[in-house]
């Protein structure tokens, strides 16, 4: 039996005047309504018994009362239906990792350095003794080189008979004359291969590095890494030095931590010097409420060494010592890493360990 | 080197009121530096590190005279007393004759002795075994003890023969190098044979009769029985101490200080100090005259210094008075040329080490004071080259994007042991190795991370979800005479499921706009054909290597913009019981190539052999419908019919 368009209508209003009357809004009043078998649906049907003409009207009439309960129930049902969460509940553990206190130590030290127009690079690990000594003005079996606990590569290291000359350091550089095989015991073959790669002033190197020594203490591990910077270029001095000290240990360790640089001795630097940073635990006063600072040395803590670059390492490098003059610095990432405050790495051992138990702290 | 000081024994050569804890603090400032101080004995014992370059350092007189001179800058009374010790002359009543000394000066710089007569076996006195122990020597008896003080007071190694013994043996010194294969035994009984070239005392026979510099040998040396003593001080030239010393791994204190060159003008005072001792202690009697080869008096070469240089390492202007004082106080001769220009410096016989002007200046400089010169920072043009071929950034994110994501960074030792070196995919002898190895776990340069990092998870027995990853180089030997192929590796191992691990990498990828990582059969890891790393299965573990030089060239720095698209798609699912032969890689593949309006094809259910993939169907132009659909999909179905059990 068709069914007219205004038959519809009156059915559509009928069933909204009976959902006005409804005074409960609940889930089992809204599936009466819009349940699989709920009024709309059963209602719905009956598109079948119009007009073809009709149909698309009546699709219209339809979505309207469909759009009208849908609002209806959506205005009421929900709120009255969420559960209060319960805010105590703890949280569902997420799976983090932690970036080594190494490369932790790293980015920051690359930051700090960045920031004031230094350049960072990376140079082989495994170089030519002429990279790691001679042209760091340590001829072969000089006993400065006794410092580094030398590893050295098995490998042949072919005869030439081009003795060590201090005025000539090139003449035996090993793209002539190949050489023996180290790992790198500092960064400081850096030095003159970033003058080789610059070719020209300005350099502000910062390079960062594991290195090798043949010794394991607590203190010591048979990898470790190195930062080393070198600045050179005309009219670079002491003073520029000391700033660039300052300006990392402040940076580095907090405000008012202060650099201080004492005399030493290194054949690739002249004037050769260590450098202390203040203990900035006791403010470099070596006390502590009154006791003797169990953190530092009499309010300083070694860190490193630095110099003014010697002239035979800028000769090496292919660089004019007359015209330009440079300092470098470089020490221990771990040392120096392990001196913040609180930290209380007592064996940089673990460092290597891959022991989750240390790693999972950083 | 370190060196112990006794206070008061310092105070034998300085003349000062000033306090150990302040001399500590004003010392290290400008000179060697006084790491501690000992209560030993009842008195302070300085520890001082002398570096290498500074043996004049190495003895009581050289602090003292280095104390006097920074103590004075500071304004605090110091002075160097004076040395004065009485020349040795011949006793009346006894007279032996000298060895017979032949010497070459190009081996040995000086070569100076007195023979001794009547020297009583006395014990050492108490004063002088309290300084003995304070300082960390041995206490034997007088005729030991006296040659190791007076070599600690002044700073030259010195060494007594048994005069009968050697006597005995021919009475003659030839200085000689010693040729391959000769046999020697020092005076503690050891053994040596000889890799020739070492500096040696021989007798007329071609017997060696002494290690000069280094240790005495037990044919000549001091017994119980001695009571004749030659006291002999020669100057080996350095280079040649140190070949025999370390040859021999024979390191005494005499061989550390002759191979840095140890001034022979030393030799005459100490050799007086050592005399006068024997004659105090032991009642010795002098028995010749002082024999004293001596040609060339080491002078030391005068260095042009321009004050422009000095104030320019300085960057201050320090008048010329103020540095030529500074420098006289070292004991240097300064000859002051071209008023306000350059002046010329002569260094004192004791400091070979100042060799150049920049060596003057930092002379000038320590003792003016480093802590006087200010703090700034460079202004000078920032270099703008940067190293090709490393991206310190792409390591940084890297890193931070996997630990976001729940994995571990590690660092573990490039050095690894033959079964980790074993384990890397290359034969063991195609590896770089160690000349000498500490320890038997690092002997090999590493040539894959992953032995490392399995081991890594191995050590962490209670970790049953782990995942790590290391971003570190490995080192492929080259051609003879060229240095290996550092190679940055990223390596992820984990005892996760594969598709987690396979998802992380494709993730982090995505960070860089690399969207269409294949991976194959074969655990090769490509983008767009080009290799960049592999996957291996390790029992249980994943393993996934990345090599970041390849992956660096692929790298985008941001994408490609594509147009919102504005008609619709449609995404069905689609469940497909696989044959176990069958590479689910190879099945995505083959829907994927059936139609350009397939966009995506992902696996997003699996069960047992089930495989449930989702497509999604597009096509920019238009708005698909069923009836554009249903061909490709009978398309998809045929395709795959050959690896398939059944479509469900």
């Amino acid at each position: 039996m068709p069914m007219t368009i205004d038959e519809l209508k009156q059915k559509i209003e009928a069933l909204t005047n009976e959902l006005q009357s409804q005074k409960a809004l609940t889930e089992t009043v809204k599936n009466q309504y819009l349940g699989k078998k709920g009024h709309f649906n059963i209602l719905a049907k009956v598109i079948a018994q119009i007009d073809n003409q009709d149909k698309k009207v009546a699709g219209q009439l339809l979505n309207e009362l469909k759009l009208k309960l849908e609002n209806h129930f959506s205005n009421t049902t929900s709120k009255k239906q969420t559960k209060q969460i319960d805010f105590t509940l703890p949280g569902l553990p997420q799976d983090v990792g932690h970036l080594h206190p190494i490369s932790q130590a790293m980015e920051e030290i690359t930051n700090i350095f960045e920031k004031v127009g230094f350049t960072r690079v990376r140079y082989p690990e495994v170089d030519w003794d002429w990279y790691v000594f001679e042209s760091l003005n340590m001829p072969p079996s000089h006993p400065a080189r006794d410092e580094w606990e030398t590893f050295f590569v098995d490998a042949p290291e072919p005869a030439h008979d081009l003795t060590y000359d201090a005025k000539e350091p090139r003449k035996r550089h090993p793209s002539l004359v190949g050489g023996k095989m180290v790992l790198t015991t500092h960064t400081s073959n850096g030095q003159v291969r970033e003058m080789e790669r610059l070719k020209n002033p300005p350099i502000r190197m910062i390079n960062i590095a594991k290195c090798y020594r043949r010794q394991q203490d607590a203190t010591h591990t048979q990898m470790f890494h190195q930062f080393e910077g070198l600045v050179v270029d005309k009219g670079i001095n002491i003073q520029h030095l000391k700033g660039t000290l300052d300006y990392f240990a402040e940076q580095f360790y907090g405000p008012g931590t202060k650099s201080r640089i004492r005399p030493f001795h290194f054949q690739f630097t002249e004037p050769s010097f260590e450098v202390d940073f203040s203990c900035h635990i006791c403010g470099g006063t070596g006390k502590k409420n009154g006791e003797k600072c169990k953190f530092c040395k009499s309010g300083w803590h070694e860190v490193g060494g630095a110099g003014m670059v010697h002239p035979n390492v800028l000769k090496a490098g292919g660089i004019d010592p007359e015209i330009y003059t440079g300092f470098a610095f470089g020490w221990g990432v771990e040392r120096t890493y392990t001196l913040k405050e609180g930290l209380n790495i007592d064996d940089i051992r673990l460092l290597y360990s891959g022991d989750l138990r240390f790693l999972r702290q950083f | 080197m370190n060196i112990l000081i006794p206070h008061p024994w310092l105070l034998e050569h300085l003349d000062t009121k000033t306090q150990p804890e302040k001399i500590r603090e004003l010392v290290s400032l400008c000179g060697p530096s006084i790491e501690r101080i000992y209560e030993r004995e009842g008195e302070n014992v300085y520890d001082i590190e002398v570096t290498t370059n500074r043996v004049d350092s190495m003895s009581i007189r050289g602090i003292a005279r280095e104390v006097a001179v920074i103590l004075d800058q500071f304004g605090e009374q110091a002075k160097l007393k004076k040395l004065t010790l009485p020349k040795i002359s011949q006793d009346q009543d006894v007279n032996l004759p000298l060895p017979k000394i032949t010497n070459d000066q190009t081996l040995c710089k000086r070569i100076t002795c007195v023979v001794l007569d009547q020297v009583k076996r006395t014990p050492t006195p108490d004063w002088m075994a309290k300084r003995l122990v304070q300082t960390d020597m041995n206490v034997h008896d007088s005729v030991i003890d006296i040659t190791n003080y007076i070599t600690h007071e002044l700073g030259h190694p010195c060494h007594a023969f048994d005069y009968d013994k050697l006597m005995k043996t021919g009475g003659e010194i030839i200085v000689t190098t010693a040729k391959k294969g000769e046999h020697f035994a020092t005076l503690d009984g050891n053994e040596f044979k000889t890799v020739g070239g070492e500096v040696v005392f021989k007798n007329g026979q071609g017997e060696i009769i002494d290690l000069p510099s280094i240790k005495g040998t037990a044919n000549t040396s001091i017994d119980e029985s001695t009571t004749r003593v030659l006291l002999l001080l020669e100057s080996i030239v350095a280079q040649k101490v140190r070949f025999a010393s370390m040859s021999h791994a024979i390191r005494t204190t005499a061989a550390q200080l002759m191979e840095k060159n140890v001034d022979p003008n030393l030799i005459m005072p100490t050799l007086e100090l050592g005399v006068k001792l024997y004659q105090e202690l032991c009642q010795a009697k002098v028995a010749s005259a002082v024999y004293d080869d001596f040609p060339n008096q080491n002078p030391t070469q005068p260095i042009a210094t321009k004050l422009e240089t000095i104030n320019n390492y300085l960057g201050v202007s320090l008048e010329e008075d103020v540095i030529v004082t500074i420098l006289e106080k070292l004991g240097c001769e300064v000859l002051r040329k071209d008023k306000d220009k350059v002046i010329v410096v002569t260094p004192p016989t004791f400091r070979p080490d100042l060799e150049i002007a920049a060596d003057i200046v930092e002379e000038i400089a320590r003792i003016y004071g480093y802590h006087r010169l200010p703090s700034k920072l460079m202004d000078t043009a920032i270099p703008l080259d940067k190293p090709k071929h490393t991206n310190f950034e792409v390591e940084n994110r890297i890193k931070h994007f996997l630990v976001d994501r729940g994995w571990q960074e590690i660092y573990s030792y490039s050095l690894v042991s033959e079964v980790l070196a074993g384990q890397s995919g290359y034969p063991l002898e195609n590896h770089l190795k160690l000349q000498n190895p500490l320890t038997e776990d690092r002997v090999y340069l590493r040539r894959s991370l992953i032995p490392s990092l399995v081991e890594v998870i191995e050590g962490n027995p209670l970790e049953k979800q782990l995942a790590v990853f290391e971003l570190a180089n490995v080192y492929h030997p080259d051609a003879k005479q060229k240095l290996p192929t550092e190679e940055l590796h990223l390596t992820l191992v984990t005892l996760r499921n594969y598709r987690e691990a396979r998802g992380v990498v494709e993730a982090l990828l995505r960070q860089f706009f690399i969207e269409n990582l294949e991976i194959d059969e074969t655990g090769q890891i490509l983008i767009e054909e080009s290799k960049i790393g592999e996957v291996r299965q390790e029992s249980n573990l994943i393993a996934i290597d990345i090599v970041i030089a390849k992956l660096l060239p692929l790298i985008k720095k941001h994408p490609t913009y594509e147009p919102i698209t504005k008609t619709s798609f449609i995404a069905e699912d689609i469940t497909l019981t696989l044959l176990e032969s069958v590479a689910v890689g190879k099945v995505i593949k083959t829907i994927k190539n059936q139609s350009p309006l397939i966009e995506k094809v992902e696996l997003i259910d699996q069960y047992q052999q089930n495989y449930t993939f989702a497509i999604k169907y597009h096509d920019p132009s238009k708005n698909l419908s069923n009836t554009d659909i249903e061909p490709v999909r009978e398309k998809i179905l045929t395709s795959v019919a050959n690896m398939v059990v059944k479509n469900v």
